[in-house]
């Protein structure tokens, strides 16, 4: 560390100068099907993040590791963490999971980020896990649903297909909408999700097809959700006085934005807008000085179709209501509109496993931005990126927002 | 006296004789009299009177009870046969009973609910010596294999080691809420009203406990029916019998929200801005006990 990031991080402990964040790693698995356990896609994810990094790096000079996960199915419930970092030579170091539904690891990246602004730690890993497929299906079906307010809309045959069916419904009721609009998205991230090699589901689907498909909770049909992924996913943060050490190509995190909801759909005053969204993207784009109008590609949570077009809306990507046109028009098709939503096809096509899926979402954002992804997908000259992670039925969110430059 | 199959020949009511009314009330045939009521299920299979697809003595017991209150009586305690579920029954109703209450006297119980061996069963003041009511018209065949498979189904989900895991819904959460759940009891505040109820306010102060009841009517805002694949695990034995099950959001007059199963026992498309009302219906079974709550229905 040379003099001059010294001084940066005593008047950042002072308070006085206040420390910007960069990914420095990322990396994850493939989504899918796997044949390893925790431990093993753990260690796969946190390897590939390691080798990321340009320059040297040794796992023990991490101070912190912030791990998402729902731990579904009941495995490793208790010390997720520790045991998953004790197998990715993480010893010894403070660590802890962090548990907030689908957008557990979301949350976990904030709270690195956060660890490294308060000067507390310099080196902070962020990640998540889930493994789903190795249930049967009866018990998986157990376990889809844990995230909403389980008391009220499970005794009403609740899960999270039939919460956003009635989202989906009620917007075709109040907006120009149709399912129609829901295809166009889908078969839009199929064909972002078809060239990444992590993803899922590489399959193109036609139209024809995806409007014809079996329905899951009416109006939504099999075209409309995302898979149940296994996975695990991992990025390495460090504050600005240390960044040069491992890499000089930094991808910076502009801001942070985060907020919660009531959990039960029928308890918010919106069923077609997701408040705790549009709360967290305004923080965001406030921090950073942008406004959606800068973002130049979005990871958005598209858990169902009708996630995504209600997401480009409280995002700001289009007005209020105007998120079926978007859809339709193709404005968020890869190097086609104004901004490229889910170039790596979403968890629609890139998969959810749920406490992966929001540090998934940095690592494609990470590689959007250092041009490394593989050249069929890259989006072009792609400087400014967001990340949109939601729990539950939009109970929880946090956005990010990443760039190549630091915050001016 | 005994409450089965009724016997289709005019009603004589001890101090008195005044003609059967008979009419439909949420999903039950009942037929009234001035202090007793008899309710039966719509549902005829080897000509016996069962109960249909969601529906138990619990059940149609509130329903009862709920129609007398209707009507104007005050109920204030009864007398129950084991088979009714004595504190679904007081959330629903409000309607004590010694198996719910050790301190309540027996003699000071002026209200008898027995049931009968079929899906029947009277409410009457205790002090009543018979009853003869004339049979309901109205009663359909239900079919055989929907029947059987559904009664298998409820068997099983009833059994002790019948446990959901993951979304768990356990006997003090559910009871917490269940007032609310069963009888849209409500908080007041202001001008206010809350439903399902809520602990603490945004200055930390505990919110009124529910002291008023929503308007038992309520608009459709969006619906969905889940496949029997896509139905939560709770519902996994009986949604492919019933073919999926089906959601409405609702919009109470008074403002908050809600999401209601619609009831098993009938066919309904449901469109925004329909209007429906509730009955207690089963939700489901875990551990050997019922969970009971409000399912939705246009007709009732």
């Amino acid at each position: 560390m040379n003099i001059i990031d010294r001084l940066n991080q005593m008047l950042g402990l002072l308070g006085l100068v206040m420390v910007d964040v960069a990914v420095i790693g990322a990396g994850q698995t493939k989504y899918g099907n796997h044949q390893l356990g925790l431990k093993g896609m753990w260690a796969e994810a946190a390897e590939n993040a390691f080798s990321s990094i340009d320059k040297n790096f040794e796992p023990r000079q991490v101070d912190e590791a912030f791990i998402g996960s729902v731990a579904f199915g009941g495995a490793q419930l208790g010390n997720t963490a520790a045991l998953l970092t004790e197998h990715s030579g993480l010893d010894g170091i403070p660590v802890r999971r962090v548990e907030n539904a689908c957008a557990s690891s979301g949350f976990a990246l904030r709270d690195a980020w956060m660890a490294i602004k308060s000067g507390q730690a310099d080196i902070v890993v962020a990640g998540g896990i889930e493994k789903m497929n190795d249930l049967s299906a009866e018990r998986k079906r157990f376990w889809l649903g844990v995230s909403g307010d389980t008391e009220w809309e499970r005794l009403a045959g609740l899960t999270f297909p039939g919460t956003y069916a009635l989202m989906a419904r009620r917007h075709f009721h109040e907006h120009d909408s149709s399912h129609d609009d829901l295809v166009h998205i889908s078969v839009k991230n199929h064909m972002h999700g078809f060239e990444n090699k992590d993803a899922h589901i590489r399959k193109q689907v036609s139209f024809e097809k995806a409007e014809s498909g079996f329905m899951v909770a009416d109006p939504l049909t099999l075209y409309d959700c995302c898979p149940t992924s296994d996975g695990a996913s991992c990025v390495i943060l460090a504050a600005d006085h240390v960044v040069r050490q491992f890499t000089d190509d930094p991808v910076w995190i502009r801001s942070s934005g985060a907020a919660s909801d009531h959990l039960a759909l029928h308890d918010r005053p919106s069923v077609t807008q997701l408040l705790a969204t549009q709360k967290a993207s305004r923080n965001a784009y406030s921090a950073a000085g942008l406004t959606s109008k800068n973002i130049d590609l979005a990871e958005v949570h598209d858990c169902f179709t009708i996630a995504e077009l209600m997401a480009t809306e409280d995002l700001g990507f289009s007005k209020q209501g105007h998120g079926g046109a978007f859809a339709r028009e193709g404005l968020g098709v890869r190097n086609e509109g104004p901004v490229c939503i889910n170039p790596s096809g979403g968890l629609k096509s890139k998969g959810h496993p749920l406490g992966a899926t929001g540090t998934g979402q940095a690592v494609e954002v990470f590689k959007q931005l250092r041009g490394t992804v593989e050249d069929s997908r890259q989006v072009r000259d792609a400087e400014i990126g967001l990340t949109h992670n939601v729990g539950g039925s939009g109970a929880t969110c946090a956005v990010h927002i990443f760039g190549r430059d630091r915050n001016e | 006296m005994s409450v089965g199959r009724v016997q289709p020949a005019p009603f004589i009511f001890s101090g008195g004789i005044e003609m059967n009314e008979q009419s439909h009330w949420k999903g039950y045939l009942v037929v009234e009299n001035l202090d007793s009521l008899y309710i039966q299920s719509t549902y005829i299979h080897e000509d016996k009177i069962v109960y249909g697809p969601d529906s138990d003595s619990t059940t149609m017991a509130i329903a009862g009870i709920q129609f007398m209150q209707n009507k104007g009586h005050h109920i204030a305690s009864i007398h129950l046969t084991e088979s009714v579920d004595a504190r679904t029954l007081f959330l629903a109703t409000g309607v004590d009973s010694t198996a719910l209450n050790e301190d309540l006297e027996f003699e000071e119980i002026e209200w008898d609910l027995l049931t009968g061996e079929e899906a029947t069963l009277v409410i009457a003041k205790s002090n009543t010596e018979s009853y003869d009511f004339e049979a309901p018209q109205g009663v359909e065949i239900i079919d055989a294999d929907f029947y059987n498979d559904m009664e298998a189904a409820w068997k099983t989900e009833q059994e002790a080691h019948h446990v959901s895991q993951g979304a768990y819904v356990s006997s003090s959460q559910y009871f917490e809420g269940a007032e609310a759940r069963l009888s849209l009891a409500a908080q007041g505040v202001g001008d206010r009203m809350i439903w399902p109820p809520r602990q603490l306010d945004a200055n930390g102060r505990r919110i009124p406990s529910e002291s008023y009841s929503l308007d038992p009517e309520a608009q459709v805002e969006s619906w969905t029916k889940l496949s029997a694949a896509g139905a939560p695990s709770e519902f996994s034995l009986r949604a492919p019998i019933l073919g999926g099950i089906q959601t409405l959001l609702v919009q109470f007059k008074q403002g908050p929200r809600g999401v209601f199963l619609v009831s098993d026992d009938v066919d309904y498309s449901p469109k925004i801005g329909d209007t429906v009302s509730f009955a207690v219906r089963r939700i489901y079974a875990q551990e050997g006990m019922m969970r009971y709550g409000l399912k939705a229905n246009p007709e009732y």
